[in-house]
């Protein structure tokens, strides 16, 4: 067994440079392989990572990449789902596009999830599969699949290349549409013939897509109806979602906040995107948000939504939603507006060009910071009243016979160490771990919070973590997940261990049942738990065995010790939470209610 | 409703895949699609009936298609439509003159004929062919064939997707839907 502390083969510093063609092995004007093609229009849009397994189709690019390893460090994944996953928690911790690789076929099938789940959460993400020849095209060949077709309403756009020459212009165009606008999913798959047929590059490749036109900036009126609606308000609420990340707008965000007065509400993809430990911030809305931010929604007189979509986990039952806001939406992507809420005023634009726009359209005098901010005092103050009601009663069930360790318990000694310490981000899987970790963690920088949000997608904390460990080498990457989704792509721990990733740190909050189903099925399908407890292996042995440091924990007094071991341990680990089985994420907003209507506890109304 | 759109849309493979998949996948139901070169190279227009209660919806997910140029609903808008269909008839003697008087009486014409069967062209509203068809239903028509609809805009082309609305205060649906 190769020691732990061994480095990983491919180093890769966090100031890895654009690539310049100058350093690629073969004269811009040679004849090469599509596949030396593909790898180096990968190094001209500033690859530097790739997650994928090979297979037949794909074997010329795998070939030729050999020869560009130095600039461009492929990653063997387990299986696709995690290499597409990784490249996500790649794109989500850096912004930058994530790039995945298959062979056709199943490998081209197994990507399909992720792809789905970085359509829903708008994530630059560029497949990359390989296909049977052209000549046996349609014929269905061996490892054959239309994965073009199967793709079409989860990308933003995609290819199927046949021809060489084609390769530069279309990895250009995939990575500007994957990365422009509202970024997205895009699939390139290409032929085995394609891969190697010889041609001279033309790399001097213009954009060539004039149906894709992500919008300029604001409108400038959009903008001053925007201001003056503000400026009448007396009960105003941002609603900040993952456009605020995805555009770089925290800061301004702040400003504008802090300028205006106006208390925000952080989306599930918004969380880092405003810091909660700032005076303004309330805290998450929806499904499983605080009964004081819902309160403040459905009591708001002017709801501005920066960069989120409405989704029906935020806004409950949508025609109960906010029903005396006039709602202002910006968002890039037109075909969000009033898509699921009555919109007032639509910007559409980039956030942060939006916010700086608004920031500029306030007049010197400043309207808006008089007018809302006299009211918002008040405001705040109802909202803060309503939150020290409420808010104590949730964040601990714990059932008065038991003592357990609560997952309250992990949540409390993972919040407090991550904000001591800092340099960290956070990768959650889906179900009750996850709300729990946006409810009880205390988040504060853009990008620290990676999640399923969209498309709720169990299975993706572990390699998604893996990829945003390898992205940003310098910082502790820990995953949360549950024992359910853990179970579903842990087999990635052999990749952390190949590649030599040491900054991942996994914490299993173990319940033995797939928790979230649990809980309804407990609430509101009278205990009937059909499908839902849940055996594993010990993880603390399979980590072991894997080659990477265990840890079991079932006592609350030891939570913080074994997270901060953890944490100093010069390795990859995973953590083992053994807790409290039948533990409960409150509140919560029934299925088919309207957010006003939460409850607190098992029959207990807010 | 049933809505009439008029979308540009590149000539790329797949094109027309992406925009019945993205109407299928939204659960919309497609009366008629028709489909033909444009004026410009390389691009096609094509004309939609769907039936939709979120045109405005629609019509900006139909643009998010990166081959989509332009989407416009010319619902209620002026504009003609035009729809072509080819009908063969049972047509043996004694009966062959009274088909041929009140078919071209549609305005149909003859484009084909054999002893037994006559082929009529009618090109006209899409109700107009309806009604012709149904007649000749009581002759004994064997096959019936329709284009889709065609429709135009009369007058300038309708507002571009990327040029802002008239007026933002308003909210944007009540505009794409012509009102």
């Amino acid at each position: 067994m190769t020691d732990i502390a061994a480095p990983s083969p491919f180093p890769l510093s966090a100031s890895a440079l654009p690539v310049p063609a100058s350093s690629i092995p073969h004269p811009a004007s040679a004849e090469r392989t599509g596949a030396q093609v593909m790898c180096e229009a990968l190094l001209r849009e500033n690859v530097e990572v790739m997650f994928g397994i090979p297979g037949g189709a794909i074997m010329p690019f795998y070939h030729a990449m050999w020869e560009y390893r130095d600039q461009l460090r492929h990653v063997l994944c387990r299986h696709e789902q995690g290499a597409g996953h990784a490249a996500e928690g790649y794109a989500r911790s850096t912004g930058k596009a994530g790039v995945c690789v298959a062979t056709s076929g199943p490998g081209a099938t197994n990507l399909v999830t992720p792809i789905a789940n970085a359509w829903m959460d708008s994530t630059p993400l560029v497949a990359i599969t390989g296909q049977v020849s052209s000549a046996v095209l349609g014929k269905d060949a061996f490892q054959e699949t239309d994965i073009t077709g199967i793709t079409l309403p989860i990308t933003k756009h995609n290819y199927r290349v046949t021809r060489a020459e084609d390769l530069p212009s279309v990895f250009h165009e995939a990575f500007h549409i994957a990365c422009t606008g509202r970024p997205g999913p895009v699939l390139i798959d290409v032929t085995k013939d394609a891969q190697q047929a010889r041609v001279a590059p033309d790399w001097n490749v213009s954009l060539n897509v004039p149906g894709f036109r992500p919008p300029a900036g604001p409108d400038a009126r959009a903008v001053r109806e925007a201001v003056r609606l503000l400026s009448g308000a007396a009960k105003p609420l941002i609603l900040a979602g993952h456009g605020v990340i995805i555009s770089g707008a925290a800061a301004e965000l702040r400003t504008f906040a802090e300028r205006t007065g106006i208390p925000v509400v952080t989306t599930l993809h918004g969380i880092g995107g405003f810091p909660e430990d700032h005076a303004l911030s309330i805290g998450m809305p929806g499904m499983h948000g605080w009964v004081h931010v819902n309160r403040a929604i459905q009591e708001c007189d002017v709801l501005l939504s920066i960069g989120a979509r409405f989704d029906d986990r935020v806004t409950g039952k949508p025609s109960t939603f906010a029903p005396r806001a006039q709602v202002i939406h910006i968002d890039i992507d037109p075909s969000e507006i009033g898509k699921n809420v009555k919109v007032a005023v639509a910007i559409i634009a980039d956030a942060r060009c939006a916010l700086n726009a608004l920031l500029d359209g306030m007049p010197a005098a400043d309207p808006i910071a008089e007018t809302p901010s006299r009211n918002s005092v008040t405001w705040l103050r109802n909202i803060r009243e309503t939150q020290a009601t409420h808010q104590h009663r949730q964040s601990y069930m714990r059932r008065p016979d038991t003592t357990e360790l609560m997952p309250h318990d992990v949540y409390a000694a993972l919040d407090a160490e991550l904000n001591d310490r800092g340099n960290y981000r956070v990768v959650t899987d889906v179900g009750q771990h996850q709300m729990w970790a946006a409810q009880l963690i205390e988040w504060r920088r853009p990008r620290t919070h990676i999640t399923s949000g969209g498309a709720g997608t169990m299975g993706f904390a572990v390699p998604a973590a893996m990829g945003a460990a390898i992205a940003n080498p310098g910082e502790t990457i820990w995953a949360i997940v549950g024992d359910g989704g853990f179970q579903m792509t842990n087999q990635e721990l052999a990749t952390i261990r190949q590649e030599g990733i040491r900054n991942v740190k996994i914490a299993i909050v173990n319940n033995g049942y797939l928790g979230m189903v649990r809980q309804w099925q407990q609430l509101f399908e009278g205990r009937r738990y059909s499908g839902t407890p849940l055996s594993g292996p010990s993880f603390a042995g399979l980590a072991e065995a894997y080659g990477l440091r265990g840890f079991t924990i079932d006592r609350a007094e030891d939570a913080r010790d074994i997270i901060r071991a953890a944490w100093d341990h010069d390795g990859s680990t995973v953590l083992d939470f053994r807790v409290e089985r039948e533990a409960n994420v409150f509140p919560l907003v029934p299925p088919g209610s309207s957010i006003g209507e939460m409850i607190t506890r098992e029959g207990a109304p807010a | 409703m049933r809505h009439t759109l008029i979308a540009l849309v590149e000539d790329r493979p797949g094109a027309l895949n992406r925009v019945l998949g993205l109407l299928r996948g939204r659960g919309l139901d497609v009366h008629s699609i028709a489909i033909g070169e444009s004026e410009k190279p390389g691009v096609k227009r094509t004309t939609v009936l769907v039936d939709t209660e979120v045109a405005g919806q629609t019509i900006k997910q139909l643009e998010r298609l990166i081959e989509v140029l332009e989407v416009t609903d010319v619902t209620n808008a002026q504009y003609v439509v035009r729809e072509t269909a080819l009908v063969k008839i049972h047509a043996p003697e004694p009966r062959r003159e009274e088909i041929r008087t009140v078919a071209e009486g549609f305005g149909a014409r003859i484009v084909g004929t054999c002893p037994q069967t006559i082929v009529f062209e009618m090109t006209d509203t899409p109700d107009r062919l309806g009604e012709m068809i149904e007649r000749a239903r009581g002759f004994g028509a064997c096959e019936t064939m329709r284009s889709g609809s065609l429709a135009m805009a009369l007058g300038a082309s309708a507002r571009r997707a990327d040029e802002p609305a008239e007026d933002v205060t308003r909210p944007w649906w009540s505009q794409a839907d012509g009102g």
